[in-house]
């Protein structure tokens, strides 16, 4: 089945518009191209309005305003009725022409929103000779099952950062995806489900006639429910990892190549303040040292006096003159005087030559001999230390130039950090780096959390599953319950059946996706001698392996990994029966330069033999999308939005 | 018993210039160790000039034996006889007048001269007086 038209009516930006997907013999390629706002991704969204009733892309701009076109609502007065309708007209291979058609009808008011007043849904269909049926309420709904069902939309009609996402997350949904297309949600919804309510009854009336019975039920009951409250939380946290995964690598793509710039200003802080510290510690060693030469400097400068007052003061000693033996001011008195100082006798004849010899022999006065006596301990002691000035000078020079290599190698890493830092919005970078640090948290968190949950799930499994056992036995002890727990235990084997009938179903299914994923993913990559095999295993983890042996999903480039989804998306087209067309918003967003021109090839190779719409902006329709699929479209329109931008036209690129 | 002057003085015009090389080369010192740093400079380089107009500086009780040792024995050097020593304002005098050579000379070197390198150069030339005063740790005769 493919969409030959799509009619909208009003709906959002679109006043009148019919869009036409002619079909070519060998290619069945369709491109709109629309800048953000044009309504491009409002396409996607008539499509799902019109067969499901609801629009899952709006964005949040798109959500403030009324469903009715601008336009028409500014252009209504107060208590106009005015229609939003969107059509999709189809054929199948047999040539029957359906048609799907729904409509709302509003009234606007000047005071407030537009209020929908009635609604209408319906089915048309035209055989090849011409007949048509007209159909609503559920049997319109069962065209539209046909169709695309609700449940598997999301593989039909999507965003293009779906395929970007699919298996970046830590839980893809796979098994979701191969339940939904298997369509078993009939045989657990109806069957399952219905048994499983009679098998609660049968036991609810047993519990009636045995009141441990109705205990060991309720208990039962009870552990059930907390461990469906368990595995709800346990998804809950599987969702929380995954998403903090997705912001983990978001921002370690943004700070690809940027340094950490919070450590390096911490470090640049420590390097500062060690600068500061051996600067003044320099400075302290230079000081001493110049206080070394300053003090001693004197004493080497005065040097060649005080050797030669030392050599005086040596000579004296050697003489007798120091210390002195007579007190010459004794003698000099006692020639003044003409008395002996000592015993009082005068002093005359041979006895003033006598003393006069005694004086002249002295030659210095006693004080100063006692200077020169006291001057010489110094002396001796002011050259010793001068003659060492030398090597104490050289220690503190060594010591300086340690603190001076100090500095350097300082000086050197923080002009390096600031090189590094200076090309980045610091503030901006150091934010990235926290809330990276504050998501790898989260995961760790919600993983801890996983396995935590998961312990606590088994412990429950196996408390329910000895609540089985013993309610069985309490059955089988209850002979007023036989007739009961026949009924009960029939039912019981009907629901195993349905459960390895499930099981079975959903196994063959995803051996059968997971070979035509495969298929499909060798037939569309460009890297044909890189890959071994594509795997999705009985926990339905899908693994991508190299030709050297090793999982490689991690690793590939975005492109490869839209690729595979997109080949794991028509693989769910093939084995759900459903030979319906597939609409891309927005495809190559997230894939640059020439693995863009790649992956428009494998687009271009997809619409050989399905139909493909396939939405872009303009600067997603660049040259490497251009080179490759423009010539092969069938349609190629543009959006463009008014000046009043309440309403877009689409034309003929 | 020998008089002792109660003061060391210097030349009232000096009083800037020690005031203009106080951080490049007294390092914060007082005044006594300024003195006689200007002392020595002006011994070593044998310039010494009468005081002009006397303006007191140094306060002789300030004096240390080491001080007065120093004063001593560049009075006894210059004299060549130790009986200059029972003549205390000539041995104050001889300090006083290298002092107040020396503190022009130093002034000079340190105007000529890049802002910080004193100590540079005056390290070379102590050192090469050291080696050439003694060998082996021995003076020169």
């Amino acid at each position: 089945m493919r969409i030959e038209k799509l009619s909208l009516r009003n709906y959002r930006q679109f006043r009148h518009e019919d869009i036409r997907f002619h079909k070519a013999p060998q290619t069945d390629l369709h491109i709109l191209i629309g800048e953000n706002g044009t309504g491009k991704t409002n396409i996607l969204n008539a499509i799902n309005w019109c067969l499901y009733a609801d629009e899952p892309h709006l964005s949040s701009s798109s959500r403030q305003l009324p469903i009715l076109n601008l336009q028409s609502y500014t252009e209504g007065r107060d208590g106009d009725n005015q229609t939003v309708a969107v059509e999709i007209w189809t054929r199948t291979q047999d040539n029957t022409r359906i048609a799907f058609k729904r409509q709302a009808t509003y009234t606007i008011y000047d005071d407030q929103e537009p209020i929908r007043r009635t609604k209408a849904f319906e089915v048309v269909t035209t055989d090849d000779k011409g007949n048509t049926k007209i159909l609503s309420e559920e049997d319109a709904a069962s065209y539209v099952a046909r169709f695309v069902p609700k449940k598997i939309r999301e593989f039909f009609f999507f965003d293009g950062e779906r395929l970007n996402q699919y298996f970046r997350g830590e839980n893809p949904n796979v098994r979701k995806a191969v339940f939904d297309i298997s369509q078993l949600d009939l045989l657990e919804s109806q069957v399952e489900r219905k048994l499983k309510t009679i098998v609660g009854g049968l036991e609810k009336q047993a519990g009636q006639l045995n009141p441990q019975i109705e205990q060991t039920r309720e208990e039962r009951a009870r552990q059930r429910a907390n461990r469906d409250e368990i595995r709800d939380r346990i998804r809950q946290a599987h969702t929380e990892a995954s998403l903090a995964k997705e912001q983990i690598q978001e921002l370690e793509n943004k700070l690809s190549g940027i340094p950490d710039v919070e450590a390096l200003e911490d470090e640049r802080k420590r390097l500062k303040a060690q600068e500061a510290t051996k600067q003044d510690l320099r400075d302290q060693a230079l000081h001493e040292k110049q206080l070394l030469l300053f003090k001693r400097g004197m004493v080497v400068m005065l040097s060649s006096a005080l050797e030669h007052t030392i050599r005086l003061i040596e000579d004296k000693e050697e003489s007798g003159e120091i210390p002195p033996r007579l007190d010459p001011d004794i003698l000099r008195r006692a020639l003044d005087d003409g008395l002996c100082v000592l015993c009082g006798q005068p002093i005359e004849g041979h006895a003033v030559t006598y003393v006069q010899h005694l004086l002249a022999q002295i030659g210095l006065s006693s004080d100063v001999t006692h200077r020169l006596a006291a001057a010489k301990a110094p002396l001796h002691q002011l050259i010793q230390d001068a003659k060492q000035l030398e090597q104490d000078a050289r220690r503190a020079t060594d010591s300086i130039r340690a603190f001076e290599q100090d500095l350097e190698d300082i000086r050197r890493r923080l002009a390096q950090i600031d090189r590094q830092v200076s090309n980045y919005d610091k503030e901006k970078v150091k934010n990235w780096y926290r809330m990276r640090n504050r998501y790898e948290e989260i995961r760790t968190e919600a993983q801890q959390q996983i396995g935590a949950l998961r312990q606590k799930e088994k412990e429950l499994t196996t408390k329910i599953d000895d609540l089985s056992k013993q309610l069985d036995k309490e059955l089988g002890k209850e002979t007023r319950a036989q007739g009961i727990k026949n009924q009960r235990d029939f039912c019981n084997k009907a629901l195993d059946v349905v459960r390895t009938t499930k099981n079975a179903i959903m196994q063959e299914t995803r051996k059968r996706i997971e070979q035509r994923t495969q298929d499909l993913f060798f037939d569309l990559t460009w890297k044909r001698e890189t890959f071994e095999s594509v795997d999705i295993g009985s926990d339905y983890q899908i693994a991508l392996t190299h030709t050297l042996g090793m999982d490689c999903l991690g690793s590939i480039s975005a492109a490869e990994r839209e690729l595979l989804a997109l080949s794991f998306t028509l693989a769910l087209h093939s084995v759900s029966g459903f030979n319906s067309p597939i609409l891309i918003d927005t495809p190559v967003a997230r894939i640059s330069g020439e693995h863009r021109s790649n992956f428009g090839q494998a687009l271009a190779q997809v619409s050989n033999s399905k139909q493909a719409i396939l939405l872009f902006t303009p600067d997603e329709y660049s040259e490497h999308i251009t080179r490759v699929l423009h010539a092969k479209a069938n349609t190629r329109l543009r959006l463009h939005l008014s000046k009043d931008e309440t309403v877009s036209n689409i034309k003929e690129l | 018993m020998i008089e002792t002057p109660d003061r060391l003085s210097v030349d009232k015009n000096d009083l800037d210039l020690y005031a203009d090389i106080e951080q490049e080369v007294f390092l914060g010192k007082q005044n006594k160790d300024r003195f006689l740093f200007a002392m020595a400079f002006g011994f070593w380089h044998r310039a010494d000039e009468q005081i002009a107009r006397r303006e007191g500086f140094v306060r002789a009780e300030y004096l240390t034996p080491q001080d007065e040792a120093l004063i001593d024995a560049l009075a006894v050097a210059e004299e060549e006889s130790a009986s200059i020593l029972s003549n205390r304002r000539r041995v104050f005098d001889i300090a006083e007048r290298y002092a107040h050579g020396g503190i022009q000379l130093l002034y000079n070197q340190v105007q000529s001269e890049q802002l910080g390198s004193f100590y540079k150069a005056f390290e070379r030339d102590i050192f090469d007086v050291l080696r050439t005063q003694y060998h082996d740790g021995q003076p020169s005769k």
